[in-house]
């Protein structure tokens, strides 16, 4: 175990170190001069002597490997630089949205795993039964029908038209429903179909139905012990869907006006505030990369074929 | 046993319903909350802190509908010298929100701030350009006899005009730390102070029990921040907020659905922003003026402002627009000749390549600028010049670059000054002019910017600005497509809703309306 550690340990260092050269260039590369932008604030075009004065300040006018290499200096330290926009540090910013990106992601996972167990277990304990059948048959059609349509048709009826919630924006409780809803509808029909496959063939497994004739009641066979065994593959596509809904859901955080990091970045691209855009990237490539690397470890920790 | 499966799954809905609890509960009659599609809070490294709209701070001048310089924090102001020295009389009485008056000194302590930190970016309107249109020459200024004195290098014909909004500001000096930064909150005079501002999300105003005009009609008034132009939408009509304010507010397609619905209010008023179209007379086609003409007369400008941009604008003609007031030239038109068009482009010769029309891709989000070059492009292969529309990101790299004959795009002045716009844009060794490739070169044009930079008599400099506006009618290295009005829209039930050239609306005139 130890040594898959050091291994592991050192093919994320390598990963991580990769990513933000890429991070790095990918901003640094992106057509367009900074300095004019920060300064066009406004609509009013600049003086040439203060775009160059700016260039200077912003370091823009350096060779491209000094630059990363202060920048990434600056990014172990915690320092991510300042916003273009209005100067304040960006790594604030970006702690400032997280327990709001947070908050959606876990509303949405709840929405969609509880949803996914809801159907799967519906459709194994009770296969015919219309209310399973409707469950299973509304998740798959909606999660066919993009987010985005799906938050504007339930910002209309739910909000406009019932208004008995907010349309979004982040105070209240009440606020993360919809777009909690909509993020959770797109995730549950995916591990909906592995959970449910899985669930079947686990019924059917020996044990399970050993457990059944000893005089286990069928309900409590199916979901302590075949739920268990169907888990692991509805449980690494959760772990991605995770990490996918904390790196923001950009549309469905824009659409709801949700104040997370993915509005953030929406805001900071329309604005060419390139350090915010740089700092999203890679703070969301490296929880990505971790939360990967996390999951596969405990993969490994549960099954001992995945260690060699 | 059966019902047990639902019991959970009910006591998780009636969690998420009765949790929730819906919307928040209605506003009382004493606040409002609005909506922005921007933060009008920038923080304390900006200049300002906060945007003028928001009524904390307020100018020593301001300008009314007509970008005319009018009274403000100043009562009065009066120029000697030939206009080498102006004196500002302040209003008696007026005290920051923190119980200090307001004196000469405090105005003085502002303008020495803003030269300090000047050229200094800002989410608003930078230190810059516009700043130095305001200061530049600026040689000394003092307060004497409680006034506040400008004493100048040379003579400026309308520096009060210059001054007004942001680069005449006045905060409290006790607001600002040494190097020019906010201590803690802004300390203005407006009737609203900022009690809490969450980044990005939203600010709350309260009234300021100092204020020196007459109290506010809201107590307490909450500016959220949203910047997807449909959840703005969608939380107006659901009731979440009573009002659509700022630059872009509404977007030009959204305007008409609202303005039909009788328990709305949609304000339409003129904006500084105008649609210019730039033509790169630097290389062929456009360096003929004949195509220039031609391409001019090719456009159905009432079909643009009145379908693609929804009645939010009107026809562009003078290069100055209404905004302007008598500086706007009368009597230059822009006229829609297809025919004539045809002729003179028979006559030049018609280009064999297509030309490129080029659209920044930062402004196809408020405007239907992929929409309108798509109609520019017909319209020219209608009269015999063929063309292809190019959307890019960094349009700058483009036009230096030389790879471009026609660029749309959307100009607005910080204030009055005319001067700004030719000096910038169109001079000889104006920038603009140059980097792009306009390719624009007149010693008349020149000639007459200069004069009227200078001419302190308003008459004479009135009448050299239509001079200069005919010359560019003829030349056209830049033609104004459309003069764009600012819609904002509020619930029928606030009322006292104004809204200046520059997007400003007062907060502080809002009230319910009876």
């Amino acid at each position: 175990m130890t040594a898959v550690l050091v291994r592991r340990g050192a093919e994320l260092l390598f990963a991580l170190l990769a990513l933000s050269l890429l991070v790095f260039l990918l901003t640094a590369l992106a057509p367009g001069d900074p300095a004019e932008e920060i300064l066009r604030r406004g609509g009013v075009q600049p003086t040439p002597e203060s775009v160059a004065a700016l260039r200077a300040e912003l370091g823009l006018d350096r060779p491209l490997f000094d630059r990363y290499l202060s920048w990434l200096g600056d990014v172990l330290r915690g320092d991510l630089g300042r916003s273009y926009a209005d100067r304040s540090p960006v790594a604030e910013e970006i702690a400032a949205r997280v327990p709001a990106t947070l908050r959606l992601a876990g509303a949405a996972a709840l929405v969609a795993g509880g949803l996914a167990v809801l159907a799967a277990l519906l459709a194994v304990l009770r296969p015919g039964s219309p209310v399973g059948r409707a469950v299973a048959l509304a998740t798959v059609a909606v999660s066919g029908v993009p987010p985005y349509v799906v938050g504007i048709v339930l910002i209309s009826v739910v909000a406009v038209g019932l208004r008995v919630l907010p349309t979004g924006g982040g105070d209240g409780p009440g606020a993360v429903v919809l777009p909690a809803v909509t993020l959770g509808l797109a995730g549950a029909a995916t591990l909906l179909r592995l959970l449910r496959a899985d669930l079947a063939h686990a019924v059917r497994l020996p044990f399970v139905r050993l457990a059944v004739a000893k005089g286990l009641r069928r309900r409590r066979a199916v979901v302590v012990h075949a739920l268990r065994v169907a888990a692991p593959n509805a449980v690494t596509a959760a772990g991605v869907m995770l990490a996918e809904l904390l790196t923001g859901a950009v549309v469905v955080e824009t659409l709801f006006s949700w104040p997370g990091v993915g509005q953030l970045a929406v805001t900071a691209i329309r604005q060419r505030d390139l350090p915010v855009v740089q700092a999203y990237v890679l703070v969301t490539a490296v929880a990505t990369v971790l939360l990967l690397a996390l999951a596969e470890l405990c993969l490994a920790a549960c099954d001992p074929r995945v260690r060699r | 046993m059966r019902r047990h499966v639902w019991i959970p799954l009910m006591a998780v809905l009636a969690a998420l319903l009765t949790g929730c609890g819906g919307q928040e509960a209605a506003p009382g009659s004493d606040e409002l909350t609005l909506a922005a599609p921007r933060d009008l809070v920038a923080g304390p490294e900006d200049p300002y802190y906060v945007h003028q709209t928001l009524r904390v701070w307020e100018p020593l001048v301001t300008v009314d509908d007509r970008l005319r310089p009018v009274p403000a924090l100043a009562a009065s102001w009066s120029a000697a010298d030939g206009g080498r020295r102006w004196t500002f009389t302040l209003r008696e009485g007026v005290r920051f929100s923190d119980g200090t008056p307001l004196t000469a000194e405090s105005v003085v302590a502002n303008v020495e701030r803003f030269l300090r930190i000047a050229p200094r970016q800002s989410a608003f309107f930078s230190l810059d350009a516009g700043m130095e249109a305001a200061y530049g020459k600026v040689d000394d200024v003092r307060a004497e006899a409680g006034a506040v004195v400008f004493t100048l290098e040379e003579p400026v014909a309308d520096l009060p005009a210059r001054l007004a909004g942001f680069f005449s500001m006045v905060q409290s000096p006790r607001a600002f730390t040494a190097s020019g930064g906010f201590a803690g909150k802004p300390v203005g005079t407006g009737p609203y102070t900022l009690a809490e501002w969450v980044k990005g999300q939203r600010a709350v105003l309260t009234a300021n029990p100092h204020h020196h005009g007459p109290a506010p009609a809201y107590e307490r008034i909450v500016v959220r921040v949203i910047p997807d132009a449909n959840a703005r939408v969608a939380a107006l009509r659901a009731g979440e907020v009573d009002g659509l304010i700022d630059k872009g507010a509404l977007l030009p397609a959204q305007a008409p659905a609202f303005a039909a619905d009788d328990t709305f209010r949609v304000l339409r008023s003129p904006s500084v922003l105008t649609h210019y179209l730039t033509f790169n007379a630097s290389r062929r086609p456009f360096s003929d003026p004949r195509l220039r003409e031609a391409a001019d007369l090719a456009i159905d400008r009432q079909a643009i402002t009145g379908t693609l941009l929804a009645g939010t604008a009107a026809p562009g003609s003078a290069f100055l627009s209404p905004v302007f007031g008598d500086l706007a030239a009368p009597g230059v038109t822009a006229a829609y000749d297809p025919a004539r068009a045809r002729a003179l482009v028979a006559e030049a010769g018609a280009p064999a390549a297509p030309v490129t029309i080029l659209v920044s891709s930062a402004e196809t989000g408020q405007f239907p600028y992929a929409d309108i070059a798509e109609v520019l492009r017909t319209s020219l292969a209608q009269v015999g010049i063929p063309a292809k529309v190019t959307v890019a990101e960094a349009t700058k790299a483009v036009m230096e670059a030389g790879d471009y004959d026609v660029f749309l795009s959307a100009y607005s002045v910080p204030n009055g000054d005319a001067d700004y716009l030719f000096r910038r844009f169109l001079r000889s060794d104006a920038a603009w002019n140059v980097e792009r490739r306009l390719g624009y070169r007149s010693a008349e044009f020149d000639r007459l910017v200069d004069l009227a930079a200078t001419e302190t008599d308003a008459a004479a400099r009135r009448d050299l600005y239509h001079r200069i506006q005919r010359l560019l009618a003829a030349d056209r290295p830049m033609v104004p497509l459309a003069y764009q009005d600012n819609p904002i829209v509020t619930a029928a039930a606030v009322g006292g809703v104004r809204q200046s050239v520059a997007y400003v609306v007062d907060l502080g005139a809002l009230a319910p309306s009876t």
